[in-house]
């Protein structure tokens, strides 16, 4: 039997310090060992049961349950003061067989993959690797877990590939503690899946493109996501360029992403006319206190997997990394807190360090560019979606905030990924411009605002300059600025929730929510949702 | 003279206490994770724990220290902590007690 250790907790937090938060219990499940229960569907199946009793441990308490994976979102989204259920060692992983196909799909039966939610992206790309396949695209790094990927819409700067959601494609979700409350959840203009896993894992199915949208980026609530179905591609190799560029033609690239026709050009990049090649991927680094007249760049080519690219072109991953002492960085800004003016100077100082250098061409696989980050200190990150044609102007308007009311003690990125279908994906342009500032945790003193003010300022300056914008679920915001979400998303915030009140008992719905949702404005529950809502289209 | 003495002791001790760690990790393994506050380098990740003293005899080497927690059977990271009273007590014992100080965290076991 699956077991899970429950402990009393005070408090909880995240992974880069952005709390503390309330707890009263934390839950750890374990899988069943494989010596006693060698069927891997058993133990899948057993771990399902064991989710729903403790769904119904918490709907019974009338306590709220949450789903947590490796606790990287920096906005209280994870949090639940009740419950909170970390479920990182449920990582079964399976191959689709040809007979679990559904005969209408257009997907290859040898690119499916069955996950167990707590699976690690970086232990889905080595399971892979044996495979000889690829995840399509993950985050900056390597160690959320799936459920949580798709939850908050995790992202890397994959221009024509989307988000890690964007690959799922179906889910398996336990909406309730009763056996019927199992699920298997797909779209139904592209099925992947016959009914033959779903009966294995006793799951209803449901095919339906709107509920699957729906729940893609449920934000954590839309039950509890036991199983991902993803959809890879064979290996492939990245080959990785950092370059300082004028700034003109670096601002210009994120206004258009019009590759072909520029300036930035890399001789081993381009076509057979000589123009250059459009990049996997694309990353603008910005200094807002600096007065470059160029912009450090990272450009991301695909290529054809070689086997022998290692002794082609080197280990991709490095010897050893070098980072800036933690306690340096505070001392940084502790001087920040009382002496503002001092951050430009501090940015500075760190720029080589910060910033990626210029250096020979990398090559390696999606998982080793996009490999570990080791934990750097109380970080921050802001982090606002736009159409990539209002990239220049969204990000002249935030950095001349910055530094009007600031300073504040971080750097501007800009990523790029293409449109996502789910109903609450930030990705929501054709293509979105991602503009992002990270860096360390500061306190705010009289000369130095706090991150609070500083986010609910990002927000009404975007307003006033009338730029549409969205903001990233799991990166710090004022989540509860006045009809945020709807201003983000306009109709689907509603089309969201009555999708979720109709999957969701209402019990089970209040289980799901946290203060996150509320916060948001996202956890209205329509007693009266239509039943058509969560019906197989056929 | 009690001033002096003191100070002595503290700047022994300090001395004694005085180390280095050295961390040696693979690249192609998950590491184990766990939910901890510590904010190191192993922050998010299920580090255990071995600071003993392993005695061997005048004519017999020692055993390898067995780590039975791992279910993997993997580590991940190992760090390796040097102090100047180990060292000290190495050479003072001719070799005969070792100070051990590891922290290791295992591969995320495989299912």
């Amino acid at each position: 039997m699956a077991t899970t250790k429950i402990t009393e907790r005070q408090r909880w937090d995240t992974l880069h310090k952005n709390g503390p938060f309330e707890l009263k219990l934390f839950l750890s499940t374990r899988l069943e060992k494989k010596g006693n229960m060698p069927s891997s569907i058993d133990r899948y199946n057993d771990a399902a049961t064991e989710i729903r009793k403790l769904l119904r441990e918490a709907l019974d308490k009338n306590e709220g349950f949450r789903a947590i994976g490796s606790k990287w979102s920096m906005s209280s989204i994870a949090h639940h003061e009740d419950r909170m259920h970390f479920n990182s060692f449920m990582n079964m992983k399976f191959p689709i067989l040809a007979s679990e196909m559904h005969p209408d799909s257009d997907y290859l039966q040898e690119n499916l993959f069955f996950l167990q939610c707590g699976n690690q992206i970086k232990e889905i790309s080595l399971y892979l690797q044996d495979l000889g396949k690829s995840l399509k695209t993950t985050g900056a790094s390597n160690g959320q877990t799936i459920a949580g990927c798709i939850s908050t819409g995790v992202h890397g700067s994959a221009i024509d590939v989307g988000s890690v959601q964007d690959y799922v494609v179906g889910l398996n979700l336990i909406i309730g503690p009763d056996p019927e409350d199992v699920i298997y959840l797909e779209r139904h203009t592209k099925p992947a899946l016959s009914n033959v896993l779903p009966d294995k894992i006793n799951a209803k199915v449901i095919r339906n493109d709107s509920l699957f949208n729906a729940a893609l980026v449920s934000l954590g609530s839309f039950g509890f996501i036991h199983g991902v179905l993803i959809e890879a591609e064979d290996q492939f190799l990245l080959t990785r360029y950092v370059r300082k560029i004028s700034k003109d033609t670096a601002l210009e690239l994120a206004r258009t992403l019009d590759f072909k026709n520029t300036t930035f050009k890399i001789p081993e990049e381009v076509d057979a006319n000589g123009s250059p090649l459009r990049p996997y991927h694309y990353k603008v680094f910005i200094n807002p206190y600096g007065n470059e007249d160029k912009y450090v760049v990272e450009a991301l080519y695909k290529k054809k997997f070689d086997p022998l690219y290692k002794e082609k072109h080197g280990d991709p991953i490095p010897f050893m990394k070098e980072f800036v002492y933690r306690d340096l960085i505070y001392l940084f800004i502790k001087i920040s807190e009382r002496f503002p003016k001092a951050i430009p100077k501090f940015v500075k100082a760190l720029n080589n360090t910060i910033l990626p250098s210029e250096d020979e061409k990398i090559v390696g696989r999606l998982s080793e560019i996009f490999w570990d980050a080791g934990y750097q200190g109380r970080a921050f990150a802001c982090s606002f979606g736009v159409d990539h044609k209002d990239s220049v102007k969204a990000l002249d308007v935030l950095s001349q905030l910055t530094k009007d009311e600031g300073p504040i003690p971080g750097i501007f990125a800009m990523r790029f990924i293409k449109k996502s279908d789910a109903l609450l994906a930030f990705s929501k342009f054709p293509f979105t411009c991602m503009i992002e500032i990270d860096g360390i945790q500061w306190k705010k003193s009289n000369k130095l605002m706090s991150l609070e003010e500083y986010t609910k300022r990002m927000i009404e300056v975007l307003k006033e300059n009338n730029i549409p914008f969205t903001i990233h679920w799991g990166k710090n915001a004022d989540w509860g600025f006045p009809k945020l979400a709807e201003h983000m998303f306009q109709d689907n915030v509603e089309a969201w929730m009555k999708h979720r009140s109709a999957l969701l008992s209402k019990g089970m719905a209040k289980v799901f929510s946290n203060n996150f949702l509320k916060t948001a404005g996202l956890d209205h529950y329509e007693e009266n949702a239509s039943e058509d809502l969560i019906a197989t289209i056929t | 003279m009690q001033k002096i003495k003191i100070a002595i002791g503290f700047l022994s001790v300090l001395i004694l206490l005085s180390c280095y760690s050295t961390r040696i990790k693979v690249s192609n393994g998950q590491a184990e994770p766990d939910d901890t506050e510590r904010e190191d380098a192993l922050s998010g990740l299920w580090v255990r724990e071995l600071d003993t003293i392993v005695k061997v005899k005048t004519i017999t080497d020692e055993n390898p220290i067995n780590i039975r927690d791992c279910e993997s059977g993997a580590l991940h990271t190992v760090e390796y902590k040097s102090t100047f009273g180990g060292i000290l007590l190495y050479l003072v014992t001719f070799g005969r007690k070792r100070t051990v100080k590891v922290k290791y965290v295992c591969i995320k076991e495989s299912n």
